[in-house]
């Protein structure tokens, strides 16, 4: 039993990755992966002139590409590449373990360009752990175990970092996105007033689950609506978005917006397989040498 | 196994060091660089609560709002509206101040345009804001409009530069109508802290004249808008059309910005509340129409097969531009048009005509952004959707409309074609105060039928879009790297003077910080240019009708398709005589009077016909 739910939990961790690294694949190859907040600047400039590239070999001459443009699309064979890793990795695959932190090294690049985008709103950063930490943790449940501790306190690193930086933005300590606001209208139908009480209700929420993962009582609980609160939000894109009036419904539009989000909701449904235990099985079922089990006692 | 192991170990630290350095070091740079404005609403004292008001004068109302600082729990809420008669102040408006927003927007009817008068807004006992509410200055031979688009408060690129340099320009000018065409506000969260600073920097000037501001995609909250008649936006970008701000928020924009225009043509709400202000001002005998390009428009997302890495964006120079003029697809809509087209036909106290919008009616740019990123089409440009484009130019081309508007960071003047090249209005783009994103007139191919002498760049194209243009000026940035200052980036300001006895139309762009008055200023190369009013509708194909004269001036001329029985043009003609321009091949009936067109005084012309007289008396 406690074998069939270390796969599961494993399972967890490798199609929160892939489904991380494929959306993002898709944007790269389809849409505009956004690092232009990064690239155009004179600083990128700069550091592009030590080296002896020009201005027109880095932007292109207008009439054709440059390195920007080129490089923009082929990132997503990286992307791509490290999809199949998270299927194909495994406890002895050193080789593909390091390809894997090495898309963790280009989300977080990523991330940081939709942090600059935002106007470095610290955020924008923080909510994208659980998607920057997803190929951490897949390397750390195959190289260390899924029950160790630094896999598990890197995963409630990732849950806090992913629930709190949501948070941050719903109940207004920095401007609340528009979509937020958008999306709960679309769907729920509120008008603006109960929209804006529905948002900061979920964005306390999201700070009391956050709590709710070190107080033992509440740990599953907390867990278990962040699977759930994770999974909707990153199902709202589509949902509210998509249309059949539109070419192709819309979901190449949206869909990859719900698939490049389920970290949000795969880890902690990870969290929550670790934590509930049935009822006769006592907690020292995992290593009783693991941290995990100290975190749990 | 141990040095995989231990690159492994060396990878997992660096992912962790990554994550938790870049941000702290990105903040870190934020905060001693020059890069971001601090927008926050100052605390003023009590007597100067009220920042700035204003207002315009139409149809004998005057419409003032006065916008306030925020008011304290405590405060009351009236603000009062006085007027100077004989030495005393008279109140003639009181009115609550309005949150959010605090707005207090006055209405006066039966408002004597004739004279000038003094106001003051009032609020309490301590807090006054004087002003002047000038005399309609009908009898003024040229009427000067200051434009103004992209009002940049962020240092990176001169937008912390005093705006100064304008408020004294508009002065020596003796600017008669303010037109800022839209994003005066760029922050897509604080518009009201944003507004008190374009209140601040601008109110001295706008205090004094009539103003009009067109909320345009930032000052709404978004980088783009397609309003699709108030739809809820989802998408980041919005391209899938609608607003993506809450109604309520867009509604205080629109309260701050618009309240104080004269009435709207059709008051109706749309989705989410939101209001509708297109409508016309008439001011110095020009009739101006105020559009809504936006709020209409369809989202282009989901509708037009995907051709860049943005929905909004068109790469693909090989695409076919018919594929995206997808059937549906709305610009200006109907009851816009519809205006447009009584509008057209009524020259009750007006000898020009002009239409004011966000932005013109192409793709007026080929790169974007600060590299060489070459765009094919952008539908975020009053080019798409074609046919919506069509109706509009050729809605006002039926008055001889000339097009004043901004948005696209560069300044152009172009000539729009419908059925050929210049067959169409003019139109002038200003250029941004403060530029932050740059863009270029750059076509690969040099253009037909140019000037001579004139850059490749001008002469006859077609957009993105198929759309035919023919461009007379592009007041293009330097090359990259741009600079970060003002006009290296090609900021600046627009004017355009209307003769309204000549008819001439006279299109200045000036670079910022320099004094207008002084004849070794110099404007960007293409300006100034002068066009006739009826340029707007002069097609090279069209050949010409017999001269009317007529016993008075300045009459009201209609010229109808006997066949279609369709409104080509309705013009109030030069002095007493006028000789119409027609499409060859078809008979007219032509119409006259003093004041509309209630007389037929030919039915059967044609192009090559003879001379008449006509009476109208």
């Amino acid at each position: 039993m406690p074998e069939k739910r270390d796969q599961l939990m494993l399972l967890c961790l490798r199609l929160g990755a892939f489904f991380c690294f494929t959306g993002w694949a898709w944007v790269h190859f389809y849409w505009e992966a956004p690092y232009g907040a990064i690239l155009w600047q004179d600083d990128t400039y700069s550091l592009l002139g030590r080296f002896g590239i020009s201005w027109e070999e880095f932007v292109g001459t207008g009439a054709g590409d440059g390195w920007v443009q080129k490089w923009s699309g082929r990132i997503g064979w990286l992307y791509l590449a490290c999809a199949i890793l998270t299927l194909t990795v495994r406890k002895k695959s050193r080789i593909q373990m390091a390809g894997l932190l090495g898309g963790s090294v280009l989300l977080i690049i990523l991330s940081y360009a939709k942090f600059l985008k935002a106007q470095s709103q610290l955020p924008m950063f923080v909510e994208h752990g659980g998607q920057m930490l997803i190929p951490v943790l897949l390397v750390l449940a195959l190289a260390l175990g899924i029950r160790h501790r630094a896999t598990v306190i890197t995963a409630i690193v990732a849950f806090i970092a992913t629930f709190a930086g949501h948070g941050c933005y719903a109940v207004g300590l920095w401007p609340t996105p528009s979509t937020f606001y958008a999306m709960t209208t679309v769907i729920l139908d509120f008008d603006f007033q109960a929209t804006k009480i529905f948002l900061l209700v979920a964005g306390i929420l999201d700070f009391i689950i956050c709590i709710g993962l070190f107080i033992p009582a509440l740990r599953c609980a907390s867990a278990l609506y962040g699977f759930t609160w994770g999974l909707l939000t990153a199902l709202a894109r589509p949902v509210a978005g998509m249309s059949l009036s539109l070419n192709y419904w819309g979901a190449d539009q949206f869909l990859h917006e719900a698939v490049l989000r389920a970290p949000h909701f795969l880890i902690p449904l990870y969290l929550f397989l670790l934590w509930k235990q049935p009822a006769s099985a006592p907690a020292t079922e995992a290593n009783p040498d693991s941290p995990e089990a100290a975190i749990m006692s | 196994m141990k040095s995989t192991m231990k690159l492994l170990q060396t990878l997992l630290a660096c992912c962790f060091a990554l994550a938790i350095a870049i941000p702290a070091d990105a903040q870190q740079k934020q905060k001693g660089k020059k890069g971001r404005a601090v927008l926050t609403i100052p605390e003023v004292e009590k007597k100067d609560i009220i920042c700035f008001a204003l207002y315009t004068v139409h149809g004998g109302t005057l419409k003032l709002t006065a916008q306030l600082y925020p008011l304290a729990e405590d405060d009351p809420k009236a603000v009062r509206l006085e007027i100077e008669k004989d030495g005393e102040w008279v109140e003639v408006g009181k009115v609550d101040a309005i949150d959010p927003g605090w707005t207090a927007p006055f209405r006066v009817e039966n408002w004597d345009d004739s004279k000038e008068a003094k106001y003051r807004v009032r609020h309490g006992e301590e807090a006054t804001y004087e002003g002047i509410i000038r005399k309609n200055p009908i009898d003024k031979e040229e009427i000067v409009v200051a434009g103004f688009t992209g009002n940049s408060i962020q240092p990176a690129h001169g937008g912390d530069i005093s705006r100064e340099d304008i408020i004294e320009n508009v002065k020596k000018a003796d600017v008669d109508v303010l037109f800022f065409s839209g994003d005066q506000v760029y922050d897509h969260h604080k518009h009201y802290a944003a507004w008190l600073k374009f209140g601040r920097d601008f109110g001295e000037i706008i205090k004094d004249r009539p103003t009009l501001c067109l909320p345009d995609d930032h000052d709404a909250g978004q980088p783009n808008l397609w309003g699709e008649s108030g739809k809820i936006s989802t998408l980041s970008g919005a391209s899938d059309g609608g607003y993506s701000r809450p109604g309520e928020y867009v509604q205080e924009v629109e309260r701050a910005q618009t309240s104080h225009f004269p009435d709207p043509v059709s008051p109706q709400t749309i989705g989410q509340g939101i209001g509708v202000w297109f409508t016309n001002l008439n001011w110095g005998n020009v009739d101006f129409a105020i559009l809504e390009d936006r709020k209409f428009k369809t989202g282009p997302a989901g509708r037009v097969p995907k051709q860049g890495p943005r929905p909004d964006h068109i790469l693909n120079p090989e695409y076919d531009p018919a594929s995206v003029d997808v059937e549906g697809a709305v610009l200006l809509g109907d009851s816009q048009l519809d205006f447009l087209d009584s509008w057209a036909q009524d020259w009750t106290d007006a000898n020009m005509k002009v239409a004011l919008s966000a932005t013109i009616f192409c793709g007026g740019a080929h790169i974007h952004g600060s590299a060489n990123g070459r765009l094919h089409a952008d539908m975020d440009s009053n080019g798409w959707p074609q046919t919506g484009r069509n109706k509009a130019v050729s809605a006002l081309r039926k008055s001889f409309a000339f097009h004043f508007a901004g948005d696209q960071h560069l300044a152009t003047i172009f000539q729009h074609g419908v059925d050929e090249h210049r067959d169409a209005i003019w139109s002038f783009c200003v250029p941004s105060i403060a530029n932050l994103y740059l863009r270029w007139w750059q076509p690969i191919e040099p253009g037909a039928n140019r000037e001579d002498g004139a850059p490749d760049y001008t002469g006859d194209h077609l957009d993105g879009f198929d759309n035919k243009v023919t461009n007379f000026a592009a007041a293009n940035p330097e090359t990259n790297p741009a600079g970060n200052v003002l006009n290296t980036r090609s900021a600046g300001w627009g004017i355009i003077r209307l003769n309204t006895n000549t008819r001439d139309i006279t299109m200045e762009c000036w670079p910022r910080n320099v004094d207008i008055t002084d004849p070794a200023s110099e404007q960007y190369p293409g300006w100034p240019r002068t066009i006739s009013q009826f340029d707007n509708y002069n097609p090279p194909s069209w050949g010409q009708l017999g001269e009317l004269t007529f016993d008075v001036e300045n009459p009201v001329v209609q010229l109808v398709d006997a066949e279609s029985d369709e409104i080509l043009y309705t013009v109030r003609a030069k002095g007493k005589s006028f000789t119409p321009g027609a499409p060859k091949g078809k008979t007219f009936v032509v119409k006259a009077g003093k004041d509309a067109p209630d007389t037929v005084v030919s039915e059967g012309a044609k192009v090559g016909s003879d001379p008449q007289s006509v009476s109208l008396n």
